[in-house]
């Protein structure tokens, strides 16, 4: 039963790490599902996101406001929308100039914006780590009074359900509405969808919007759970992100969830039962047996030559 | 016309360089490397705020040898690579006397440099015991070891009489090494080790580890590294109701913990340098510090202070500004300073260095217990 308790929380722990890197990993998928190219940036904008939450949920308790759904909501909003002004922003001066060029240029000018937002950070915000406040505590706990309890913090609960409503949105965006059609056919061919009348540029610029805005999501949670920002956190939970994509099968949506999940379940469960020295190489090596044995990822379609 | 512009470049070239040499002969410069920026700049804070301190005022007391002291400050970042071109640097720059580095895993790979190019260098801040282990001539500190402040905190833990304790480390070689001390002499108390294992630095999700920590059932964790991890640890220990007290050395202690684990701080066990600042005979320096508006409590403001005040004293004691001279100055002479008396052995190391288990407080604020 002990052993039991401490496998579940162990898989909580997991699930709960693995959903914000799905949420991060979205946005590489998307945008390398469209363009056929890896937005290094991106951890950066994640990042950005936690900070602009951060700022706007201490500005809101200094002016006195209590009521944690509207902090929450406020601090949600202002980090999607400066966010995905990043995204856009970041697409805009690194990546439309110099598409249509060889694949390495816009490779190279999107790791300078990532060099160039992170120490952006370092100079407005310090080099420190910043605490985060914790605004939601308890929750529930399972197990007898004397040995192990097993613990689900109603943040992790948040967790789940945020990435759980934000993925629903997004399938649903992708299936249903009019944008989420054209970004199909423009992921399908980006020539044709533009002879065809749709917006290429607009569609284009929507991707890394909404990859943005989900990285943003995920910068607000995360921030909450562990409790600090510094500036170069954007960059581990970036390269995390990006395994989980590659892993699920780079350009495939459920392949972002799927992998991220089965990423943060592996790392926890080697912490947990092996040791956390081993975590990484645990993480990374499931990577490179995929890579040999499916290149694809899991829920890939082989393609022809792409980067 | 062609021997003149000859001449001419000669005489140029003649005074440019005794104008080098007059300018060199009124100055000693002192090179003060340390963290600026970074996750641990708050360290180099104190580095930079002691040295500085001291220089003003040595030279305010006519300086030393009649020549005055000049800093030169390098920010290493805490990072081993950037300490190595910090140390090339100033070896271009002709600078003979470093303080610094601040972090083990810096000062390891910049004295080699200081080593071969014969600089002096005096480290306010690492306790890593492997860097006066290699019969280096030119290397010093005026801090304790690893060797030292490990069996503090292990004796401390050992005598609350405790079922099971976990060691966690952040695999760096400040780090692993304290901790890799506390384990050896708690297993010499016959105190039963649950657990010791390593965590990345840099890493913000601890939740496993809280989670084996909590199944493991252990009364005390010692945690050997820096704040930015241990503040995340003790913020998701306590949202996991987990139930130890957790320890860790002088590199945990300082405010930044708890802006990061906030409640969650209140009741860490820290072995620190003993409070210098509390002592009598530092009143005066206590005050030259507040006067300037910065905070002497730090543990390496006044180790850095009396970094410079033995080059400066052991330049006077060799009669000679070679840093050989002065290193062996250092080696044979008794210095009084703020830290205390000041005497080295052979490798560098101060013949005794004490330190102390404070509680740490929520507020920031912290009390000795021993």
């Amino acid at each position: 039963m002990q052993d039991l308790l401490y496998f579940f929380q162990q898989l909580i722990n997991g699930l709960t790490i693995g959903s914000t890197y799905a949420l991060i990993a979205i946005g590489y998928t998307m945008v390398y599902g469209i363009i056929g190219m890896i937005n290094f940036a991106h951890g950066e904008i994640y990042m950005i996101g936690a900070y602009t939450a951060l700022i706007a949920i201490t500005g809101l308790t200094a002016l006195g406001v209590a009521w944690l759904p509207l902090i929450l909501i406020v601090a949600l909003v202002c980090a999607m929308i400066v966010s995905s002004s990043m995204g856009w922003a970041v697409e805009r001066v690194a990546y439309r100039p110099v598409r249509g060029r060889h694949r390495l240029i816009p490779l190279i000018s999107a790791i300078g914006m990532s060099i160039f937002l992170q120490n952006y950070v370092h100079l407005a915000q310090g080099s420190r780590n910043i605490g985060f406040p914790s605004l939601i505590d308890g929750g529930f706990n399972f197990g007898s009074g004397e040995g192990f309890q097993m613990s689900l913090s109603y943040m992790q609960i948040t967790i789940f359900i945020t990435t759980l409503i934000c993925m629903t949105a997004l399938s649903l965006f992708i299936s249903r509405s009019r944008t989420g059609r054209a970004c199909r056919a423009v992921s399908q061919d980006l020539g044709m969808a533009n002879l065809l009348g749709i917006d290429t540029n607009r569609i284009i610029s929507a991707t890394f919007v909404i990859g943005a805005a989900l990285a943003a999501v995920a910068g607000l949670l995360l921030g909450m759970y562990y409790g600090s920002v510094d500036p170069l956190f954007g960059f581990i939970a970036g390269l995390k992100a990006f395994t989980a994509a590659v892993l699920g099968g780079i350009g495939s949506i459920p392949g972002a969830m799927l992998g991220g999940l089965i990423l943060g379940v592996a790392e926890s469960m080697t912490s947990g039962y092996l040791s956390g020295e081993y975590k990484d190489v645990i993480s990374f090596s499931l990577l490179i047996l995929i890579l040999l044995f499916k290149p694809t990822g899991l829920l890939g379609k082989p393609e022809v030559e792409k980067i | 016309m062609r021997t003149s512009v000859k001449k001419l470049v000669t005489a140029v070239s003649t005074s440019v360089a005794l104008m080098g040499a007059g300018h060199a002969a009124a100055e000693i410069q002192i090179g003060i490397a340390g963290p600026m920026t970074g996750p641990v700049a708050q360290y180099g804070d104190m580095q930079f705020s002691g040295a500085r301190m001291a220089i003003e005022q040595i030279n305010a007391n006519g300086g030393v040898m009649g020549e005055e002291l000049v800093a030169v400050e390098y920010d290493d970042v805490c990072d081993p690579k950037q300490a190595v071109t910090v140390a090339n640097s100033l070896v271009n720059d002709g600078v003979q006397f470093v303080i610094g580095h601040l972090c083990s895993s810096s000062t390891q790979p910049a004295s080699d440099i200081y080593e071969d190019e014969g600089i002096l260098m005096v480290t306010p801040a690492s306790t890593s015991p492997e860097i006066t282990e290699r019969g280096y001539e030119l290397v010093f500190r005026t801090i304790g070891l690893d060797s030292m402040q490990g069996p503090v905190a292990a004796q401390y833990i050992a005598a609350q009489s405790p079922e099971r304790v976990a060691i966690v480390h952040d695999k760096q070689q400040y780090g692993e090494g304290i901790a890799t001390a506390v384990r050896d002499t708690l297993k010499d108390a016959g105190v039963e080790i649950a657990m010791f294992e390593g965590i990345t630095a840099g890493d913000k999700d601890f939740s496993s580890l809280v989670t084996k920590l909590k199944q493991a059932d252990v009364d005390y964790v010692y945690y050997g590294g820096y704040h930015p991890e241990l503040g995340l640890i003790l913020r998701q220990a306590r949202s996991a109701d987990l139930d130890a007290r957790f320890m860790g050395p002088e590199g945990v202690g300082n405010k930044d913990i708890n802006t990061i684990a906030g409640e969650a701080a209140e009741g860490l066990l820290v072995t620190l340098p003993p409070a210098f600042d509390q002592k009598a005979e530092n009143q005066a320096l206590v005050k030259a510090f507040e006067d300037k508006g910065e905070d002497p409590s730090g543990p390496f403001v006044l180790t850095s202070y009396t970094a410079v005040q033995l080059i400066a004293e052991g330049i006077e004691a060799a009669d000679s500004s070679d840093p050989f001279d002065v290193a062996a100055a250092l080696r044979d002479g008794t210095y009084q300073t703020p830290i205390g008396t000041v005497e080295y052995d052979k490798a560098g190391d101060m013949k005794s260095f004490e330190f102390v288990v404070y509680e740490w407080h929520s507020d920031g604020s912290k009390t000795p217990v021993n």
